[in-house]
């Protein structure tokens, strides 16, 4: 199951914003490893540092890995274009997690000692072609197989590729950016991308606090980059594109992201075309009622406005199920958020956009690339969303 | 005549008790026997089996070293396949635990406690950091955990090598509900863990491999199809090199088959032979319930029935009575295997190091099996007198003379045709048959048919020729031979079993003495020293410590010291095991007691590289003196000269020795497992392995002098043997049925003739006397033939059968006593089933002198 954030994406230049989408890497590890429902609490006591107001942020360092808290993730999602003579349009995302297993250093005699454990996620979707392509990995991270680098190295996180192939994954801060390449030569997918941020990072909640929960139980360390710049190579399905467009990171890190009833999430990071963005997540509860939402709309200059739920209407206009897992994920929605005056269609740009994981079966969910319309159809932006927890046999995250 | 057969039937059982009880426990015992047998076969294979899936449940392929533990890169570089969907590395480890209620190996594997899998070992929810990080950390099986009153949080010490472990229990799983037959002690804990505590960084005993399935397959659990399995096996094969094998979970099962192979398939002859027996008895009592009824079917033929009709009857009630049989036989036989099972896994772990049985594996196919076997035996048995009743002409049947037996003409025709057969399979077997391995047994068979054929003579010619003297015993054995159908059955049965018991007394006699002279050779040291961890043949990895072993060089009386490093190597297609000792050890030569070469070239040339092969080997592989033997190391393969061949009854699957510094060439330095140690002249062994003892206490180690260190071997000599030892009661226990059985019926059929000698003034005792004094006499005639038919069979067994599926030279040897103990048990045995019969035939009335002598 994936694990994700919910909420997520919120650029913004000042620290100050919030954002979604941990979750999706928590629910995936908590499925992964057993380890469901320990989402929650006992954190503290158990030797991981809880995520509370007033971390010291420090930039680039906080860019590398947090290892006394248990999970952390850097999420790329974003929209290219193919330069050549065919105009391809794609999607794309690519995710390190970092799933940590013991807050202290580790330190046996074997190879293979570890703290943590490594998962890459990287998708393309083709939206000419329509088709969707997904590759995944997951590896403890042993000095042979995965390592997660620390600064001043450049090297952020990097894996040996999926079983069946041999080349690496890698994520480099690059100083302005960052660097990275995923590549899966036995689904066709290859990714060596470029990003250099347009605008400051923004805080995903008051100093980088992020709540999952109305109780505080869960909460995180959220910041986004909401414009990335990127341009680079893909490669699909044997045939190469160079690419340029636009991307959005998340970086969170947290020991207790999700509460025991929370069951999964909807998460959008929307760029409009006048510059602003908005991140915002909605989660639901076992019974699929909306639990607790949160959301952050960043202008032009990179101010944050911290939104709650209450200040936005969110209505699903379409699903679409899918033939593999039977899950049935909204694709549509109607956004209004009345204060500001903003009225949107969210329209998946490719309806399967679904990514599922064969190395953990009950974990799949929905990434994918939307564009955004007025009530007339024209175009406002575009954007990703990303859905967990639903079908059967989905397992909640976290 | 369905209904007739239904109203009659009642009645019958009524009146022949004892003949149907007969008939019911041939079946019984010799379905008990072979099923028995096939249940401990099973289980042994199952044990084995569900261990491996109990750990390798997702994986479709193993990469297992040829020559031991492996390089880790070798994990990176089965990853890079294109086939290759998931890896999982494993190592293992055999620790010693010690408890109040006794001691035990665990069997440790350690995982890669990170990557999902369908057993989640990690236990309750968020136990993997401390599986990964806790130092000690181990789940363990709820069945061990519940035997040992052990729960989660609890600590125990177990050793490996001079090693004392601390664990942590951190997770109960019921592994047995995911893999039934794995066992019970069988425990894992995270890769790193396993390694930090074993030293074994960079190394891997095994790797599973899921293959990639095709689209919508991806989460499938069915396996790939056998043609994208195996070709995935070879490329991979292929990629990894020679010092490497790939397998299936199929193919491992095989080895595991194969390594019991010859095990097994003794158990499995033995057990037939049992079967064989029990055919004779349901013969012989099939044959005299239907002379008793002789006058029914008569009536019956004169009444309309046809032939058919009364053969369809006979047939039908033999059916009914197999039944009961094996009603009986199938339970009998399920209590047996697990009476016994205990001494097979013994047995399986302490000689082919598999898994120890922990349940006993029954399926219902198994079990329809061996009920088939018991009604299609039972109907064999009995073909032959129905059919031949059922022929008869009505008025044959229905005369009030006693029916001629067909037999005494038929004697001297059926001897020559048995032996004929053993002739023929003699000269085939010189002819062609000894490039085949099964040949041994065709011989046997032959002479197991010989000697039935010849039983009918043998009886005839002996008793005949008896002097009568008197009403006593010449009179009792005399009358033998009138009564030939139905006492060279009884004769032939009791044979059979005979044979069997003298051919593998002969054969484990001498099998044993053989082993303990060469023993006496071989075990020449004063004091043996290993790790409690040890475990013989290889597969261990509890070594002992250099600094260790120095101390006890230095120990006072010790003279000199040999180091011993083995483990499990293949050469060629032969997995075999390969020990470095110190080969220039002063006196050490008869370490070795070679069979070919000569003694000092030998020497010089193992000290050189060279290679002493042990005599199953050197049978196996065809290899002599001077040959180049191959070996997989972790690097390639080695090919040393073979130095010489030696005498060893340690392993049938085959060994080789190099002196220590070959072996550290070919490994790697490392401390030995084993060390043996010579003391000064005139030092008691005991009283110094005592002190040693006491001197070493602080670590884990066994002291065992040379007596001791005989005796155990010994004592597992003996129980590899105990399962034959009950074959070989039940075979005794079905042919002394057969001797009652032929009493009885003879009580039965000359009720007028000892009513005549009751008329004549006979006694009863003197009647008694006669009874008991003709099952002596049978008693007599079987021991006769069947010590003639156990020598030859002791033959087959040592100079044929042994050398074909063990390779070993065995010294006959005739073990006087336990012989004479034989005999005197088969004429107790004989005795005691003369008994009933001959109470009743004193018990007749002279009043039934005017009866018919049905």
């Amino acid at each position: 199951m994936p694990s994700e954030r919910f909420g997520k994406r919120n650029p913004s230049r000042s620290p100050g914003c919030a954002r979604r989408r941990p979750w999706v890497a928590a629910a995936l590890l908590a499925t992964l490893w057993g380890a469901p429902g320990a989402s929650g609490p006992p954190f503290g006591d158990d030797g991981w540092k809880k995520a509370s107001p007033g971390y010291p942020w420090s930039f680039p360092r906080d860019h590398w890995a947090h290892h006394s808290y248990r999970n952390e993730w850097w999420y790329f999602t974003g929209h290219l274009r193919s330069a050549g003579e065919r105009k391809a349009r794609f999607g794309y995302q690519f995710t390190i997690f970092r799933i940590g297993a013991s807050p202290r250093p580790v330190d046996l005699d074997s190879n293979w000692s570890t703290r943590s454990m490594i998962m890459g996620h990287a998708a393309i979707s083709d939206l000419e072609e329509g088709r969707h392509y997904f590759s995944e990995l997951v590896f403890r991270a042993a000095p042979f197989l995965a390592a997660f680098g620390a600064p001043p190295d450049p090297l952020i996180a990097w894996s040996r590729g999926p079983a069946g192939t041999s080349q690496r994954w890698e994520l480099h801060w690059n100083g302005q950016g960052f660097d990275l390449r995923a590549v899966d030569s036995l689904q066709g997918l290859e990714m060596e991308l470029s990003t250099t941020a347009l605008k400051p990072l923004v805080f995903q909640g008051p100093g980088g606090y992020s709540r999952k929960s109305a109780s505080g139980q869960g909460a995180s360390l959220y910041y986004s980059m909401t414009r990335l710049e990127t341009s680079g190579r893909l490669r699909l399905g044997g045939r190469e594109f160079e690419v340029e467009g636009m991307s959005w990171m998340d970086k969170e890190f947290s020991s207790n992201v999700l509460e025991e009833h929370q069951a999964g999430w909807d998460w959008f990071s929307l760029q409009l075309d006048d510059g602003r963005e908005l991140m915002l997540f909605e989660l639901r509860d076992r019974q699929g009622k909306v639990d607790f939402g949160s959301a952050t709309l960043v202008s032009e200059s990179g101010e944050c406005a911290y939104l709650s739920r209450g200040d936005w209407e969110l209505e699903v206009a379409r699903r679409w199920k899918s033939p593999e897992t039977g899950a049935l994920y909204p694709v549509e929605w109607n956004l209004e958020l009345p204060r500001q005056g903003l009225r949107l269609q969210l329209r998946t740009l490719l309806d399967n956009q679904e990514n599922r994981s064969r190395i953990i079966p009950s974990l799949f969910y929905w990434e994918g690339a939307l564009e955004l319309l007025d009530e007339t159809g024209r175009r406002l932006g575009q954007g990703y969303a990303e859905l967990t927890g639903y079908g059967d046999g989905s397992r909640p995250p976290i | 005549m369905i209904r007739y057969y239904r109203l009659a039937l009642a009645a019958h059982f009524r009146q022949g008790r004892i003949l149907y009880f007969l008939t019911v426990l041939g079946v019984a015992l010799g379905v008990a026997a072979v099923l028995a047998i096939q249940i401990i076969n099973r289980s042994a294979v199952g044990a084995f089996r569900g261990s491996v899936q109990a750990i390798s449940s997702d994986a479709d392929l193993s990469i297992l070293g040829k020559s031991g533990p492996f390089p880790e890169e070798v994990f990176l570089k089965a990853l890079d396949d294109p086939s290759v969907e998931r890896a999982w590395p494993i190592v293992r480890s055999e620790v010693r635990v010690e408890s109040d209620s006794g001691s035990f190996f665990l069997d440790i594997y350690g995982l890669d406690l990170t990557a999902p899998m369908r057993i989640d070992w990690r236990g309750e929810a968020d136990q993997l950091g401390a599986a990964l990080s806790q130092e000690g950390w181990i789940a363990v099986s709820t069945p061990l955990a519940r035997r040992m009153g052990w729960r989660a949080g609890d600590r125990f010490e177990a050793t490996l090598g001079v090693e004392r472990l601390q664990f942590r229990i951190g997770a109960l799983i019921d592994i047995q509900r995911y893999s039934p037959q794995a066992s019970s002690k069988l425990a894992v804990m995270d890769i790193a863990q396993l390694q930090h505590l074993q030293g074994g960084r960079g190394t891997l005993h095994q790797i599973d491999l899921r293959l990639r399935r095709e689209g919508g397959a991806a989460r499938s659990a069915e396996p790939p199809p056998a043609q994208t399995l195996r070709a995935a096996r070879d490329r991979l094969q292929d990629r990894l090199g020679p010092s490497l094998q790939v397998l299936s979970l199929d193919d491992r099962e095989n080895q595991a088959r194969d390594l019991l192979g010859a095990f097994r398939l003794n158990l499995t002859a033995l057990s037939l032979i049992s079967l064989f027996v029990g055919l004779f008895l349901i013969y012989a009592s099939t044959q005299a319930s239907l002379v008793r009824r002789r006058a029914e079917f008569g009536l019956l033929r004169s009444l309309g029935a046809s032939r058919r009709q009364v053969l369809g009857l006979i047939l039908g009630e033999v059916t009914l009575l197999a039944l009961l049989g094996v009603a009986l036989g199938v339970p009998l036989g399920y209590w047996l295997a697990t009476l016994r099972i205990d001494l097979v896994s013994a047995t399986i772990s302490n000689i082919y190091l598999l898994n120890e049985i922990e349940s006993v594996q029954a399926p219902p196919q198994l079990l329809a099996t061996a009920a088939s076997i018991g009604v299609l035996g039972a109907l064999l048995g009995a073909l032959l007198p129905a059919w031949d009743m059922s022929r008869r002409h009505p008025r044959d049947l229905l005369s009030a003379i006693t029916l001629r037996e067909g037999i005494s003409a038929a004697t001297r025709p059926l001897a020559a045709l048995g032996l004929g057969l053993l002739t023929a399979t003699g000269a085939w077997y010189l002819a062609w048959g000894q490039g085949w391995k099964p040949a041994g047994f065709v011989l046997g068979i032959g002479l197991l048919a010989a000697i039935p054929m010849a039983s009918p003579l043998a009886v005839k010619a002996i008793c005949s020729r008896v002097r009568l003297r008197g009403f006593g015993l010449s009179y009792s054995v005399r009358t033998l031979s009138l009564q030939l159908q139905k006492t060279s059955t009884a004769v032939a049965t009791l044979s059979i079993a005979v044979c069997m018991l003298i051919g593998i007394t002969l054969m484990i006699g001498s099998f044993r003495k053989t082993v303990e002279t060469w023993m006496s050779s071989t075990v020449q040291a004063d004091v043996y020293v290993a790790a409690e961890s040890w475990r013989g043949g290889a597969r261990s990895d509890a070594r002992l410590s250099d600094d260790l072993v120095k101390r006890m060089a230095d120990f006072p009386g010790v003279e000199a010291i040999d180091r011993l490093r083995s483990r499990q190597v293949y050469s060629g297609p032969f997995r075999i095991g390969l020990a470095g000792v110190d080969v220039a050890l002063p006196g050490g030569e008869q370490r070795f007691p070679l069979m070919e070469g000569d003694m000092d070239a030998a020497y010089r040339s193992a000290l050189e590289g060279g290679v002493f092969i042990s005599e199953p080997l050197a049978r196996r592989s065809g290899l002599g003196v001077g040959d180049p033997l191959p070996l997989t190391v972790p690097w390639g393969e080695a090919k040393l000269p073979v130095a010489g061949i030696y005498y060893d009854y340690a392993s049938e699957r085959g060994a080789a020795v190099v002196d220590w510094s070959t072996y550290q060439e070919l490994f790697g330095p490392g401390p030995p497992s084993n060390v043996a140690l010579y003391l000064a002249a005139g030092i008691d062994a005991e009283a110094s392995a005592e002190q040693l003892r006491q001197a070493f206490s602080e670590y884990p180690l066994r002291f065992n002098s040379n007596r001791r260190l005989r005796r155990m071997a010994l004592e597992i000599f003996d129980q590899t043997f105990a399962v034959v030892r009950i074959l070989q009661a039940m075979s005794l226990l079905i042919a002394v049925c057969g001797i009652t059985l032929t009493l009885l019926i003879l009580a039965r059929e000359r009720v007028s003739e000892l009513a005549l000698y009751r008329a004549l003034g006979a006694r009863r005792l003197q009647i008694f006397a006669i009874f008991v004094g003709k099952g002596l006499g049978m008693a007599l005639l079987a021991l006769l033939l069947g010590t003639i038919g156990g020598l030859a069979l002791a033959a087959i067994l040592i100079y044929v059968i042994n050398r074909d599926y063990f390779g070993w030279t065995i010294q006959a040897h005739w073990p006087w006593a336990s012989l004479a103990a034989q005999v005197a048990s088969i004429f107790a045995a004989a005795l005691l089933a003369a008994v009933y019969p001959a109470l009743r035939a004193s018990r007749t009335p002279a009043a039934e002198l005017a009866k018919d002598d049905s």
